[in-house]
């Protein structure tokens, strides 16, 4: 059984697991069409260098629905995600070893609530997404 | 002092409705697709029992799948070279390029499948400012998402940098 956080054991400082995510073309293909987005840029190389990036680039909701999944993942089930912020700093490209790591940085027993902050990485350690969650967490 | 890279049309246009309102049923195996292709299995999005003991009426979605599944099919005759389709309500800038500058999420209540969602797009804000590389534009859209019991039950602010 896989526990999870809650307002009785979590603290400031507590770390989420780090999670690694790598779309390949086929992973990208696939969520072009499960969103419904034709944008050429995800598929067509030529056309992304074209359009001057370096490769087919990497969807930015397919990262902030990582970006959920990291924190979903971490706090279990029975916790609700009510608020999540991100920024795209740079593209990530196909076939990038992408890396999310997180923290708890306040908690709040009044709400039952907590504030992370985590951050997506390429392999260099540049910050691809700086972000910040509130997660309503389980009383105990 | 550079020129402003936003023509007085463009600025009028801040509060009105860009998109919407369009009401969609949330169907299950489309949230189901879009989290296999995210590669986020949890259990809550593809077992009833998982996510009534979870506290949901019944299977919730991915949180970011309701954008998608409001998203409304149209024609290829209008797609761009760019794969993307003509967009007649864009706002109009005097800039080359529109990059994604991120998202900012509220989740107010519990999204399940077979809602009746209606998402309403707004612009919300046009602000010009000097960055290190120039002057650029931000251009925020913001989508209220309200289900069959008008209830509102996510908010999304879409930012767009232009420059």
């Amino acid at each position: 059984m896989t526990s999870y956080p809650n307002m009785a054991t979590v603290e400031v400082g507590d770390e989420l697991p780090v999670m690694h995510k790598r779309a390949e073309e086929a992973e990208l293909f696939l969520y072009s069409a499960a969103s419904f987005n034709p944008h050429r840029i995800h598929y067509d190389r030529a056309y992304a260098n074209y359009e001057g990036h370096e490769d087919i680039v990497v969807h930015g909701p397919l990262q902030g629905s990582w970006l959920t999944q990291f924190i979903t993942d971490w706090a279990g089930p029975n916790a609700r995600l009510l608020s999540v912020q991100w920024q795209n700093r740079a593209s990530a490209f196909v076939a990038e070893e992408l890396r999310f790591s997180g923290s708890v940085i306040s908690v709040d027993q009044v709400n039952s609530s907590v504030e992370l902050e985590i951050y997506e990485r390429k392999e260099d350690g540049s910050v691809l997404m700086p972000a910040k969650a509130t997660v309503k967490l389980e009383q105990s | 002092m550079s020129s402003s890279l936003i023509p007085p049309e463009s600025l009028a246009r801040v509060g009105e409705i860009l998109a919407g309102p369009v009401t969609v049923r949330i169907d299950r195996r489309e949230s189901q697709r879009y989290a296999y292709a995210v590669g986020d299995l949890n259990p809550v999005y593809f077992d009833d029992g998982s996510a009534k003991a979870a506290g949901y009426r019944t299977l919730t979605i991915p949180p970011l799948f309701i954008t998608h599944a409001l998203v409304t099919p149209e024609p290829a005759s209008k797609l761009r070279t760019d794969g993307l389709y003509e967009d007649s309500t864009s706002v109009v800038l005097k800039v080359a390029r529109m990059m994604f500058g991120g998202e900012e999420w509220d989740f107010l209540e519990p999204v399940c499948v077979d809602d009746e969602i209606t998402g309403t797009t707004r612009l919300l804000d046009l602000d010009q400012k000097e960055g290190k590389k120039g002057p650029f534009v931000r251009l925020v859209r913001e989508t209220t998402f309200t289900n069959q019991d008008g209830q509102v039950v996510a908010r999304s602010r879409q930012i767009g940098i232009a420059r």
